[in-house]
């Protein structure tokens, strides 16, 4: 069986301010009318190219409104958003060609193959069939698929739904990868490589967006932005955070940020 | 601690209770617990409500009438006018008058559903029948019997007038029937509305379900971020259910054809076509209806809601000539109404084209009318 180990790299990764922007959001507002939830609440966001930019915060805060939202799957209340230069929504099937997205759900065929499910989503780009068939086995080899390229997705674990999901998000190279809460409830050993793997696309130029409620993993980012009830309550690199507010952890940050407050209450 | 017993009451209590809770959070189950039988019973009720009426027929009283011989006291006998009068008062027929032939070219376009031919020496023959000669006095009908309703009642208002005027017997009724001379069988007069409905049930199902089962496989956020606009994907979704829907079509028309070996005296390539036309429509109107669903279950639930109220309206159960007026006016708007005119009119009369234009422009402009509808209403974003 191969092994999905990193090899034990360290967490650290040095990543360097000053890069192109390439989401950039202003006044962001998102009121559901279903029930009036302000679930995003006045959102600044600044995301610079080949950074990994990580949003946590507990579940209800805003995480999948946002990236629904700066993917133009989602129209804002009020506010802005650009994204690779572009304003969304109204320029977001220009931008759609350059972003990918793993959403939270696996948003899977589940009757289709592997290679079926990332072959769909490679002709919605309009790939020609070579660069389909080079860029599948390149993902199903490092997502290490290439076993189950024929099993329906109905007979994957979730971990492996979760890699195809991913193929699906990079098939056709975007500039930005959104990977919404991408790593949670996953193998320890498959969020380790997860990690590696992100770590080495943005090395490659790629800038991934993810979010997570699992407040220690976001340590391995290049920069946090903690949400709180659709609000951005603390944002930097986790040294900073911790640092700023005189703890050891990121979950410490998240508790003293709350006040003792659960947040979805 | 409470000991367990094998069955418990209370533990059924609570599961009724939990189920007609869920029930009543679901104002959209509730509002079609009410809807669809309130809608159904009416529909049925005022449709099932009377007989037929004011069926079109044409009537040729070529009755020259009879001198009855007896010098001063001689009389005139007019056999015809008494039956064309007796004819002209029965609501269920609306008499014209005119030539046998040109009633019949009536009936072979739709216009009549039947004409009477009262012959020349109608009364004379009568007369001497009764004198003790051996003759028989006869009228001749040429009748539509696609629809086994509406023949047997303009059979039995003719045998009424005859009746009126002559007591039993006396007549011979000479039964011509249009559309190729062939007395069709219950069979096969019902195919062509069971190729309508199963096509409506069908496409209908399977489009609607296969519609929304995108919707709630969470795919639609990737998408949505994709390329791909709501246009197109409705266009390809179109296009993968007419191909389901012309294969639905082919096993439908062949258990019809092949196993109970229906009668199609017209173009088989006419109604594929309209059998495809109409598919087609359903698939459009699926697209629409999708819109409203917001899972399986909601989208299952619709289907009903089309099929039912279109099968009272269609004619396929009760001949539209015996629903009230405004019912009538109704049925003009239901696909279902329109397509088995298409399929009996092929079928049964061996209508070609020039016969059907109507048929076929309906069924065309509702398909784009429901398309128009699909795309006004296709989400192209998550709902706010």
């Amino acid at each position: 069986m191969k092994s999905l180990s990193s090899g034990g790299k360290s967490l650290a990764h040095p990543f360097k301010y000053g890069k192109e922007t390439v989401i950039e959001t202003s006044n962001l507002v998102k009121v559901y009318k279903e029930g009036a939830i302000r679930a995003v609440d006045g959102l600044n966001l600044r995301i610079v190219k080949g950074e990994i930019y990580a949003l946590i915060g507990a579940n209800g805060s805003g995480k999948t409104t946002t990236i629904n939202m700066l993917t133009g799957s989602l129209f804002p209340t009020s506010g802005q958003i650009h994204v690779l230069g572009r304003r969304i929504p109204n320029k977001r099937r220009i931008v759609s060609n350059r972003i990918g997205v793993a959403p939270q759900e696996y948003a899977l065929y589940n009757d289709l193959t592997v290679e079926q499910n990332i072959r769909f989503f490679a002709k919605l780009y309009s790939m020609d069939r070579g660069s389909i068939q080079k860029r599948l086995d390149e993902l199903l080899s490092i997502l290490r698929l290439n076993e189950r390229r024929k099993t329906t997705i109905t007979n994957l674990s979730g971990g492996m739904k979760r890699r195809v999901s991913i193929a699906c998000a990079l098939i056709h190279q975007p500039d930005i990868a959104f990977f919404d809460e991408a790593t949670v409830g996953i193998d320890p050993v498959l969020r380790a490589f997860f990690w590696d793997y992100f770590r080495s696309l943005a090395e490659a130029g790629l800038t991934v967006v993810l979010t997570s409620h699992v407040m220690d993993e976001a340590e391995r980012a290049n920069r946090i932005g903690l949400m709180r009830a659709g609000k951005l309550v603390e944002e930097g690199t986790p040294e900073e955070i911790k640092q700023r507010n005189s703890v050891s952890s990121i979950e410490q940050v998240f508790i003293k940020l709350s006040e003792g407050v659960v947040a979805d209450e | 601690m409470s000991k367990t017993r094998v069955f418990s009451l209370s533990r059924v209590v609570t599961v009724t209770w939990r189920v007609l809770t869920q029930i009543s959070r679901d104002r959209r189950t509730i509002a079609q617990m009410i809807f669809i039988p309130a809608t159904i019973m009416l529909i049925f009720g005022f449709v099932a409500g009377g007989a037929a009426r004011n069926l079109a027929i044409l009537v040729d009283n070529q009755d020259t009438g009879y001198v009855v011989p007896g010098g001063q006291n001689s009389s005139i006998l007019h056999f015809g006018d008494s039956i064309l009068s007796s004819l002209q008062s029965d609501d269920r027929v609306s008499v014209n008058l005119g030539s046998f032939d040109s009633g019949k070219a009536g009936v072979d376009n739709g216009n009549y559903y039947a004409t009477i031919m009262i012959p020349a020496n109608f009364s004379e023959t009568l007369f001497l029948r009764n004198t003790g000669q051996s003759l028989n006095a006869s009228v001749t009908i040429y009748i539509d019997g696609t629809n086994p309703t509406i023949e047997a009642t303009l059979l039995a208002a003719l045998q009424s007038s005859l009746q009126n005027t002559f007591g039993s017997g006396g007549v011979v009724l000479s039964e011509q029937y249009a559309f190729g001379g062939v007395q069709f069988s219950g069979l096969d007069v019902s195919i062509p509305a069971v190729i309508g409905l199963v096509l409506t049930q069908l496409v209908l199902i399977i489009s609607i379900v296969t519609l929304v089962k995108e919707t709630t496989s969470g795919v639609m956020s990737r998408l949505y971020a994709s390329p791909l606009s709501a246009f197109e994907r409705l266009l390809g979704f179109s296009f993968a259910l007419l191909i389901l829907g012309i294969g639905m079509t082919g096993i439908i028309l062949f258990i019809g054809l092949v196993i109970f070996g229906a009668i199609v005296q017209g173009s088989f390539v006419i109604l594929l076509s309209g059998a495809v036309l109409y598919a087609l429509l359903n698939i459009f109107l699926a697209v629409f209806l999708s819109n409203f669903a917001k899972n399986e279950l909601q989208a299952v639930q619709m289907v009903p809601l089309i099929l039912l109220p279109s099968m009272a309206l269609s004619g396929m159960l009760i001949p539209v000539s015996s629903f009230p007026g405004w019912v009538q006016t109704i049925t003009q708007f239901v696909p279902m109404y329109h397509a088995n005119r298409l399929f009996a009119g092929v079928m049964l009369k061996g209508y070609g084209i020039g016969n059907l234009t109507s048929e076929f422009l309906i069924i065309g402009g509702m398909t784009v009318l429901f398309f128009a509808l699909a795309i006004i209403t296709v989400k192209d974003r998550m709902p706010d």
